[in-house]
């Protein structure tokens, strides 16, 4: 085991990092524990227990990751992916459904979600894929990262779970930017999520969003028009196309870059509806307006987001929080943890939390420049993008400015996937920090 | 390593991302909780009252005529209280008049609502069986009441149901565990769900669906003027209709009166079971009441068991009446003419030991196969079942009939009986399997376990030429407010025998003999029906009262539509009678004569209270 030794350089390691993590998950368990008590004070759940047991084995977790010297491993990734892609598609079939979702593999009441995993796993094969491309077109880069993120993408939306899914799309364009590929191109992929959702979306805001008789409900509620219409962007692309092989003017590309990007989101967005239900698009978008589905969709962001305000400045204090504790907010100790947190400390302990989150992101970023090589910065970046993602979607679900997609809040929400996950990715950067001044 | 100065620019942008992210955040949140706290603040407390839960009615449960109503469900109020909504300086106050109008005691609101308990804004019982007239009392000055609710809660009532208790079982608040099994099925912790019986089994048609008020109220309780309710209205669960017979079921409890043991009535060509009587019984009624856990402990501490259900929970060596599958088996294998004859002379000596027949020496002298059954000779079928039919033929004809099988009775907690195998006594008692145990087990004695539904199955099969129909006490469900029918059970066949009918046609004439002229020939004195069927007299110990079968049908050789099956079973734990084929005797009269109990029993010269009688009789 060459690979596989505590690093002799611990002075180098970035405490700073392992602190933060270690006090995020503290907040975590003191946090799931107030959320498992009811109303009257009475305990129904024990989940803090079993977090506290998922943290003390993260621990282990982490310290062996830090023990692993993956730059000198990266040669093996394409195994450790190709296992975790056979994982994937058991769980899928023989997998435990867990809220609606194929997602669990385990031994009675205790399992892992293969899903967590993946997203690491992913992340050092494309490193790895990345650093030894760079010779490489931008193109065929882009290509091949969209398919290696594609394959586990596609899986996990089978199960169906479609948060796990969207955290791929932040850890690809992270690691693309990080990993030097043509900045038009990143843009096109952020550009084609966007109008992606737009589209999602357009149908359903014209049905409930707008006063009854509005243009866009009227024009959805005719498919011939739509179809019409998206054949017309259809041709626009072929146009532009053409013009730009015929003419090689600049003029065309971009012309060609914009309907490409249109006429991919219409695609996607066309699939998405056959795909998904209309409460789970509904679920997307209500907290542009949780007023119009008060008792359905817009039920968690108006609760959660009372909960939060009624917090007021200083917070009402710890196992005090009233309407967490009516358990007026569902998944109140994964998804929802924020809340808790917000109601019961305040403006005061939310903005702790995020200001422990800031920091920890920020190290991070200063780890990705400071990295001994290209592969070992790759794998921070899309450490990074992982959990910058993941706290960004929480917490903004939590305060009703981001779509409620149900992905947890690192270190802080209840699970041991989710738990055991963040800590091997810290693992692996503490370790990539502990040797990053020595070859 | 040297980062080119592109790569410096996306790690800046990177940065500023993560930078705008958080302020973003910051900002938010210093919005929604200093800027505007106090407006959430309020807008919380009025959430925390906004949903109201009115329970469902549970469905109710009807006779087979679905006219004579078995549960149905009363009206009563609970009275609640959220502390937090009500204010301090009028707490006192508001317990003191809560008391006086809901009649109980200031002490009893005071234990419920202890000072701990003053910031909640869970809604806490002071009272659940409050009556109209004092929630009027309170509607009217709604405004001296805050943080005073109501709710109307349907309770269970059972009418008088007697016998049936074991049949439609009680209600009781979700447990723990079941809260946890059931809390994806859209239960909630404060249900009320089925614990044994019908009510257990149909939970999910009986349990309504629970309805929504959702008011918007300030924090003193008022409602909000323009703020419009929101009401989903509880849907009440679905209606049974049973298909017990209420005037058999009542002949069938006089019949066993106060003896411990169970009766079953059954319609062989459907499975629908008239009546399931099972002594003692109990009165699921207590499990509403106050000191219900008090209660449920006696039941549960009794010796005599009154929780158990003896005519599917219970089971026993099926005795003589299991001569009837030797029988099916002897003539179905031909393992013996039917006119052979076998000498009885009261005793047989093997293995060492004399086996004894019920009638002693001199025996039954000789006796061809009818004449076996009809007489109960134990010497004949310990002889053909050792010598030509052995042990595992038995064992087959055994499961065919469905013995050491679930019946699939639409009840929980069915007991499956045993059939006992050489492997299964190798395997526990590392013993071999002897023709000693082959002779207990042609006599249903030994290891040879049956429920009372199983016996009725079996003649159930007789009658209908090999065909089993699923025992079960619902023939409809019904729409729980119209009535209107959803679904009407149909017969479900469970075993379809290829024993041939003419085997069935013997056998049904042999278990006529044991009426015309064998061993049920004095009890079963009925000319009201023809009726066939098997007597069994269970040995288990004790040296003067015995486990007493009988197990029968009729009208003998009417169409299976027409027929009814009876079982009787009495515990050998009653002084000896010999009480079965009297029983089931007293349910023929009444059945095919349409006399109620206490007529029956004086048209065929029976006392109901008791027979005495010394000594074995079979």
């Amino acid at each position: 085991m060459r690979h596989f030794q505590l690093p002799k350089f611990i002075s180098d390691l970035d405490y700073s990092i392992l602190i933060l993590s270690l006090l995020l998950s503290a907040v975590g368990v003191a946090s799931i524990y107030s959320a498992g008590i009811d109303s009257d004070g009475v305990r129904f759940s024990n989940e803090y227990s079993k977090q506290i047991i998922w943290a003390v084995s993260g621990l282990v977790i982490m310290i062996a990751a830090m023990a692993l010297d993956i730059s000198r491993l990266k040669d093996y990734t394409l195994f450790a992916y190709v296992a975790v892609l056979l994982l994937l598609l058991y769980t899928r079939f023989a997998g435990r459904v867990v809220n609606g979702a194929r997602s669990w593999i385990g031994i009675g009441e205790y399992g892992i979600q293969p899903a967590e995993f993946a997203k690491i796993i992913t992340v050092l094969f494309l490193a790895r894929y990345l650093d030894a491309s760079e010779q490489s077109s931008s193109f065929k880069r882009l290509v091949v990262s969209s398919i290696i993120i594609g394959i586990p993408v596609l899986l996990i939306l089978s199960q169906p779970d479609f948060g796990s899914a969207l955290v791929f799309f932040p850890i690809l364009i992270v690691m693309m930017l990080v990993g030097g590929i043509d900045r038009r191109y990143i843009l096109f992929i952020l550009l084609s999520i966007g109008c992606t959702f737009l589209f999602l979306m357009l149908p359903l805001a014209g049905k409930y969003f707008f006063p009854d008789g509005n243009i866009l409900d009227l024009f959805f509620q005719r498919p011939r028009y739509v179809f019409m219409v998206s054949g017309l962007f259809f041709i626009a692309l072929a146009l532009s196309l053409w013009g730009w092989l015929v003419f090689k003017k600049e003029y065309y590309f971009w012309l060609s870059y914009a309907f490409s990007i249109l006429d991919l989101s219409i695609l996607l967005a066309y699939a998405g509806h056959k795909v998904l239900k209309e409460y789970q698009i509904m679920r997307l978008m209500v907290f542009l307006n949780p007023n119009v589905d008060p008792q359905g969709a817009g039920w968690n962001i108006i609760q959660s987001v009372t909960a939060i305000g009624s917090g007021g400045f200083a917070g009402k204090g710890f196992l005090q929080g009233t309407q967490s504790h009516a358990r007026f907010i569902p998944q109140q100790s994964t998804d929802f943890i924020f809340s808790i947190i917000a109601e019961e400390w305040g403006f005061i302990g939310g903005l702790i939390i995020i200001a422990l989150f800031f920091l920890l992101l920020y190290r991070m970023l200063g780890l990705v420049s400071s990295t001994k090589d290209k592969y070992s910065m790759l794998v921070c970046s899309g450490i990074f993008g992982m959990f910058s993602f993941h706290f960004m979607i929480n917490v903004g679900m939590a305060i009703g400015i981001m779509p409620i997609t149900g992905i947890p809040l690192y270190f802080i929400s209840y699970g041991g996937s989710s738990l055991w996950s963040a800590f091997l990715a810290v693992g692996f950067l503490l370790g990539i920090s502990s040797r990053r001044y020595r070859m | 390593m040297a980062f080119s100065g592109d790569n410096k620019t996306r790690i800046f942008v990177l940065k500023l991302f993560i930078i705008g992210v958080c302020l973003l955040y910051t900002a938010r949140l210093f919005s929604l909780q200093v800027i505007r706290g106090a407006e959430f603040e309020a807008k919380a407390n009025r959430y925390a009252i906004q949903s109201v839960k009115i329970p469902a009615a549970r469905g109710e449960i009807y006779d087979r005529t679905n006219s004579i109503p078995f549960v149905t469900n009363d009206e009563a109020f609970s009275v609640e209280i959220v502390p937090a909504e009500l204010p301090a300086s009028r707490r006192e106050e508001v317990f003191q008049k809560l008391a006086e109008i809901l009649s109980i005691r200031l002490t009893d609101i005071q234990r419920k609502i202890p000072p701990s308990y003053y910031h909640l804004y869970q809604r806490i019982a002071v009272s659940t069986s409050a009556s109209y007239l004092a929630i009027t009392k309170i509607a009217e000055h709604k405004e001296d009441f805050p943080g005073v609710y109501w709710n109307s809660r349907p309770i269970r009532r059972y009418l008088n149901i007697g016998s049936l208790s074991h049949v439609i079982g009680y209600v009781g608040e979700i447990g723990r565990d079941e809260y946890k099994l059931l809390f994806n099925k859209g239960y909630s912790s404060d249900d009320v769900i089925g614990k044994t019986g019908l009510e257990k089994f149909y939970d999910g048609t009986l349990k309504g669906q629970d309805g929504y008020l959702r008011t918007t109220v300030d924090v003193k309780g008022k409602n909000l003027a323009g703020e419009a309710e929101r009401l989903e209205a509880p849907v009440p669960g679905k209606k049974l209709v049973l298909t017990i017979d209420a005037a058999i079921q009542k002949t069938a409890e006089k019949a066993l009166g106060n003896r411990m043991g169970s009766i079953i009535v059954l319609k062989p060509d459907t499975g629908e079971i008239l009546a399931m009587v099972s002594y003692p019984w109990y009165d699921p009624s207590i499990f509403i009441s106050s000191n219900s856990g008090e209660e449920y402990l006696k039941l549960l501490n009794d010796p005599n068991k009154p929780l158990l259900n003896r005519a599917v929970q219970s089971s026993y060596p099926p005795a003589s009446t299991f001569k009837t599958v030797l029988s099916t088996a002897i003539l179905e294998e031909k393992a013996i003419s039917p006119k052979s004859t076998i000498t009885c002379n009261g005793f047989l000596e093997y293995g060492g030991r004399t086996w004894n027949c019920w009638v002693h020496s001199p025996g039954h002298g000789s006796v061809d196969l009818q004449e076996a059954l009809a007489n109960s000779c134990d010497i004949y079928y310990w002889t053909v079942g050792r010598d030509n039919l052995g042990v595992e033929k038995i064992i087959s004809y055994a499961g065919d009939y469905g013995y050491g099988r679930a019946t699939g009775i639409d009840i929980p907690g069915e007991n499956a009986g045993f059939i006992p195998t050489p492997r299964w006594k190798e395997e526990s008692y590392r013993e071999r399997w002897n023709p000693g145990d082959t002779m207990n087990l042609s006599i249903g004695q030994g290891y040879m376990l049956a429920t009372p539904i199983q016996v009725a199955n079996m003649m159930a099969m007789v009658v209908n030429d090999g065909v089993i129909y699923r025992p079960h006490l619902v023939k409809e469900i019904r729409d729980g407010e119209s009535g209107a029918l959803i679904q009407s059970m149909r017969p479900e066949i469970v075993t379809d025998s290829s024993i041939s009918a003419s085997t069935f046609k013997t056998l049904r004439e042999d278990l006529r003999s044991v009426i015309s002229y064998g061993s049920a020939r004095v009890p079963v004195s009925t000319k009201a029906v023809m009726v066939a069927g098997k007597t069994g007299t269970a040995e288990i110990g004790l040296k003067d009262r015995w486990h007493s079968w009988f197990a029968a049908f009729g009208p003998y050789e009417a169409k299976p539509e027409d027929q009814v099956v009876v079982v009787a079973m009495v515990e050998a734990s009653n002084l000896w009678e010999w009480w079965a084929p009297y029983a089931s005797n007293l349910i023929f009269q009444s059945i095919f004569t349409g006399q109620d109990a206490e007529t029956a029993a004086k048209s065929i010269g029976l006392n109901l209270k008791e027979q005495h009688l010394r000594g074995r009789a079979e």
